[in-house]
């Protein structure tokens, strides 16, 4: 059962992000990455991470989606495509990276494999646990914190960055 | 024979298959953070850059919950996580508003066009 849902949402997250890629027009690659984020949120709770996932889907497909879309609708006109001739450079660089990348992590899974920890079968509700550690003194309560601050930086920042510039009289 | 051996003897369900190994989260995760790096790399338009940057946050996101899970660090990937994913919205945020800004200043979000910052 756990497999199965790892694989569907495995094949929802690459095949959205592949289509949101390749994929000629931009509202259908926006809708593309909703797909590939739910994807992510549903790999979370294979993982056992319940609280995050439910966080994924609220943020992201429900918050950072939306805010794409409008962009969309407030500044492109036309459809693009990808011109494979005009990146023909980009294709082996994307390889290379990629064949790295899986050599790194494979190394670094067979180390962590050595004194790994088998996760236990049921996973535990981690919502209770998170909401203590993000207020503990000890553990996430600076970060925490330091975040609310950025988030009201960044509320001030974004309306004043978006605000029309006043012409002067 | 005691529950102490038992409880050894016994393998969890969840280890075994595609879902129980951190090789398939991972395979995962390249393949998501290369999908965004061909977004940045091939795509003129600015929002398709921001789109890949999302998709290569959620690849670092899934290797930490990932790690987390299957290294044994508690509930600190998650929470690292959860603070990645509010940086994300934080700078989506923020960009959407500089792009609106280039739209109206240049007409147009090519990034191979927007290359002044004063007027």
């Amino acid at each position: 059962m756990l497999d199965f849902m790892f694989v569907t949402f495995a094949a929802l997250t690459v095949f959205g992000a592949l289509t949101m890629v390749f994929h000629r027009s931009i509202v259908h690659s926006v809708f593309a990455l909703v797909a590939a984020l739910f994807g992510v949120a549903g790999l979370y709770w294979t993982l056992g991470a319940d609280f995050l996932g439910a966080t994924q889907i609220l943020l992201y497909v429900g918050g950072v989606t939306v805010l794409l879309l409008f962009a969309v609708m407030l500044t492109t006109r036309e459809t693009t495509r990808v011109s494979l001739a005009r990146n023909a450079l980009m294709a082996p660089i994307v390889g290379w990276l990629g064949v790295t990348l899986w050599q790194a992590y494979t190394g670094v899974a067979v180390v962590l494999g050595a004194g790994g920890v088998t996760p236990s079968a049921e996973p535990e509700p981690t919502t209770n646990a998170i909401g203590t550690a993000l207020l503990e003194r000890d553990a996430y309560l600076l970060p925490f914190e330091a975040v609310s601050v950025l988030l009201l930086v960044v509320l001030v920042g974004a309306v004043v960055v978006a605000r029309r510039r006043q012409e002067p009289a | 024979m005691p529950d102490v051996e038992l409880g050894v003897l016994v393998q969890p369900a969840a280890a075994t298959g595609l879902a129980g190994s951190l090789t398939s989260y991972l395979f995962v995760s390249a393949l998501l953070f290369l999908c965004g790096l061909a977004a940045i790399l091939t795509r003129r338009n600015v929002l398709y850059v921001l789109m890949g940057v999302e998709l290569i946050l959620n690849a670092a996101n899934l290797n930490f919950v990932a790690f987390g899970r299957f290294g044994g660090y508690g509930l600190d990937g998650q929470l690292t996580a959860i603070f990645v994913i509010l940086l994300a919205a934080a700078e989506a945020a923020i960009a959407l508003a500089i792009v609106l800004r280039i739209f109206n200043d240049f007409g147009s979000i090519d990034v191979t066009r927007t290359d002044s910052l004063r007027d």
